[in-house]
């Protein structure tokens, strides 16, 4: 392994909360106070460390994750590494030319075109002239506002103006990219190009430090992640890392709650009976829900829905009704409902919310939230979410041509 | 101490090499947004000079006569001309840093970009302003001679202090907002204390002592002297304004760039 590109080695930061002198009207009389010997009217500084002894190095065609939740001090951490703040201890150092998008369109003036402000922008993350010109086009097309070129940026919506923005940071060809969150803006087609983007940056060598609330996007991207909270918390490879970060979110709750009827706990076994948190695709899984009820109750189904934690996708949701197996007057009892299910999943994070419903309105009458975590581990990454269990065959004859160009395909692959 | 002075140093010229390009893109964006909008352009940059020589023209020719060894209105613009220049760059300088607030806190490059800027939009208008001394100095049939040769070494003296100052009001107004208030009331006197619309020397006794510190004096009288004169300034006072200019820059460079990390916390 060669030199990282980014080190950051036990970097701490601090901040004082509360304001300090901000006009001469507040320094002059704390000064004077201070010259007769008495104390300095500061009012009381507290100090935060919003970033607390945190180390990771990233090397080259490497892409590093940060997550965490607001205020864990994920955009301190970029702006430590470009040089926009300065460590309180550690060192920080990055190698190369850095292209660094903290917020997507810093440099834009809205009083200028699209076209002046890429020369602008590009100038600010350090491209030179004859480099933006080499790749206007490019931008241009890549941002899909060609008829707004000459329009001033003022007039942009929100989506072309980021999109201006990551097209131009997206054109840099730099050593080191540093992105915080670009991924919440844009509309779905342009966030696809985005990940493609990164991940051709990263083929070429280039080191990525990316901070996300997409944990989908930091799952499929980067081959590490810290999820900090002040402190780091967990360094590893990604998908741990999240893991980690979504347990540790996961504070269990009962959303509603009517008293009635309460699932009060829940657990997942595998085939062999063992608590499952980590299962490969296709495994058999139970799903145990406990469930009390007080009072008499009529018509009631008990369900589950799966989530893949990393984006709150529903993936599945099965109930009782759906067995037939019907639920009345239920009364002071403790009742264990098993459903049974495969894993049929691709690699992720997912978890369980049970619930119970009253039929005829349609009300929950108890919801809990996540029931139980587990993540799916695979050899292979397979795109998606369901593992439909694909084969494949060749199932019509091709023509001869068409035959000769398949075998001297084959021969060539294994040449 | 000199060895952290020198690294300083280097680091500073370096940062300024390698973004001599957004140097040249802030300017452009400064000068496109000062004149958008507007119908005369360039054309405030002339007007405003101008206005000022016709007012005080009228003033010092007709109501109190003044004896400044030139036609006067000659004598006035060169010295509005050159105190604009020093002028519109604090002004512009001194909100610089505040103005940005979005680039110093989400973007790094060299700070010194901005009040720098400032300078160079200013001393754009200031070369379009020049154009009508050289209208004026047809119509009064004043040529240049070889003293001319030193108008370089004047307008270096000139940018390096401006450059100077700037540096300061910029990084002083990012910590304490009051300087851009008590500043336009310390420009107002420090214009008339430069010989701008009458000579200092008319001032005398002990606040002439004084005021021959103040490298603005020497800066338009030199001014004055090489173009219409076609003479050379006085060895003494001219030497003194260069050494403040070139301390007064030297000593804010180091000041700023020592300063800057503090910058996106404090704005």
């Amino acid at each position: 392994m060669g030199r990282p590109a980014v080190t950051f080695d036990h970097v701490s930061k601090k901040f004082r909360l509360g304001e300090r002198y901000d006009s001469i009207r507040d320094l002059v009389p704390s000064l004077a106070r201070r010259a007769m010997g008495g104390k300095p009217t500061l009012r009381k500084a507290e100090d935060f460390w919003a970033v607390k002894d945190v180390s990771f190095a990233v090397e080259p065609g490497q892409a590093l994750g940060i997550i965490g939740p607001n205020g864990a001090g994920k955009s301190t951490t970029l702006k430590l590494l470009t040089r926009i703040l300065k460590p309180t201890h550690g060192h920080c150092e990055v190698v190369g030319r850095v292209g660094a998008l903290i917020e997507i369109a810093a440099g834009f003036h809205p009083d200028l075109t699209g076209r002046e402000n890429i020369y602008l922008q590009g100038a600010i993350m350090g491209m030179r002239r004859v480099e933006i010109t080499r790749h206007l086009d490019e931008i241009i097309e890549f941002a899909g506002v060609r008829e707004f070129i000459d329009t001033q940026v003022k007039r942009y919506s929100s989506g072309m103006n980021a999109r201006l923005g990551f097209a131009i940071a997206a054109h840099l060809e730099p050593d080191v990219l540093i992105i915080d969150e670009v991924l919440s803006v844009g509309d779905m087609s342009f966030q696809e190009r985005c990940i493609r983007r990164m991940e051709r940056f990263k083929r070429d060598g280039v080191a990525i430090v990316f901070v996300s609330h997409n944990l989908q996007a930091v799952g499929s991207l980067c081959d590490q992640a810290l999820f900090i909270q002040g402190a780091p918390r967990y360094l590893g490879t990604a998908q741990d890392a999240i893991r980690s970060y979504i347990e540790f979110s996961a504070s269990t709750e009962q959303i509603e709650r009517n008293g009635k009827v309460t699932v009060v706990g829940a657990e997942l076994r595998d085939a062999f009976g063992a608590p499952a948190s980590i299962v490969s695709p296709g495994d058999e899984l139970t799903l145990r829900t406990r469930i009390t009820v007080r009072e008499p109750i009529d018509d009631v189904t008990f369900g589950f829905m799966l989530y893949r934690s990393t984006d709150q996708l529903i993936v599945y949701e099965g109930n009782v009704l759906d067995r037939v197996i019907g639920f009345s007057g239920l009364n002071q009892t403790e009742a264990v409902v098993e459903f049974t299910f495969r894993a049929n999943l691709t690699r992720g994070q997912y978890h369980v919310e049970c619930y119970a419903l009253h039929n005829p309105t349609h009300e929950y009458l108890s919801r809990l939230v996540p029931a139980a975590l587990f993540t799916v581990t695979e050899e292979v990454t397979c795109r998606g979410v369901a593992d439909l269990q694909l084969t494949a065959a060749l199932a019509a004859p091709l023509g001869a041509g068409a035959r000769a160009g398949l075998q001297a395909a084959s021969i060539a692959a294994k040449g | 101490m000199l060895n952290q002075l020198t690294a300083d140093v280097r680091e500073m010229l370096e940062e300024q090499v390698t973004y001599r390009e957004l140097l040249v893109q802030m300017t452009k964006r400064d000068l496109m947004l000062r004149y958008k909008q507007t119908i005369m352009g360039f054309g405030w940059a002339v007007f405003m000079p101008l206005m000022n020589t016709v007012i005080f023209s009228v003033i010092f020719v007709r109501v109190a006569p003044l004896d400044t060894g030139m036609p006067y209105p000659l004598f006035s613009y060169t010295g509005l001309m050159a105190w604009n220049l020093f002028a519109s760059s604090l002004r512009f300088a001194v909100n610089s840093l505040t103005a940005n607030t979005n680039l110093v806190t989400k973007v790094y490059f060299p700070r010194e970009i901005f009040p720098f800027s400032a300078v160079v939009v200013s001393f754009v208008d200031f070369a379009v302003s020049s154009v009508i001394l050289v209208g004026m100095m047809i119509y009064w049939r004043v040529a240049p001679g070889p003293a001319i040769l030193f108008l370089p070494v004047v307008l270096a003296v000139h940018l390096m202090f401006t450059l100077g100052v700037s540096l300061l009001l910029a990084m002083g107004n990012l910590f304490f907002r009051d300087i851009k208030y008590v500043f336009e009331v310390v420009l107002m006197l420090w214009m008339f204390a430069s010989s701008v619309l009458s000579p200092v020397s008319m001032v005398g006794g002990r606040l002439a002592v004084i005021l021959q510190f103040n490298p603005m004096t020497s800066v338009i009288d030199a001014y004055r002297s090489v173009i219409l004169l076609n003479q050379l300034p006085p060895a003494g006072p001219f030497a003194l304004a260069s050494a403040l200019a070139a301390l007064t820059l030297g000593m804010g460079w180091v000041w700023f760039h020592r300063t800057e990390f503090r910058f996106a916390e404090s704005v």
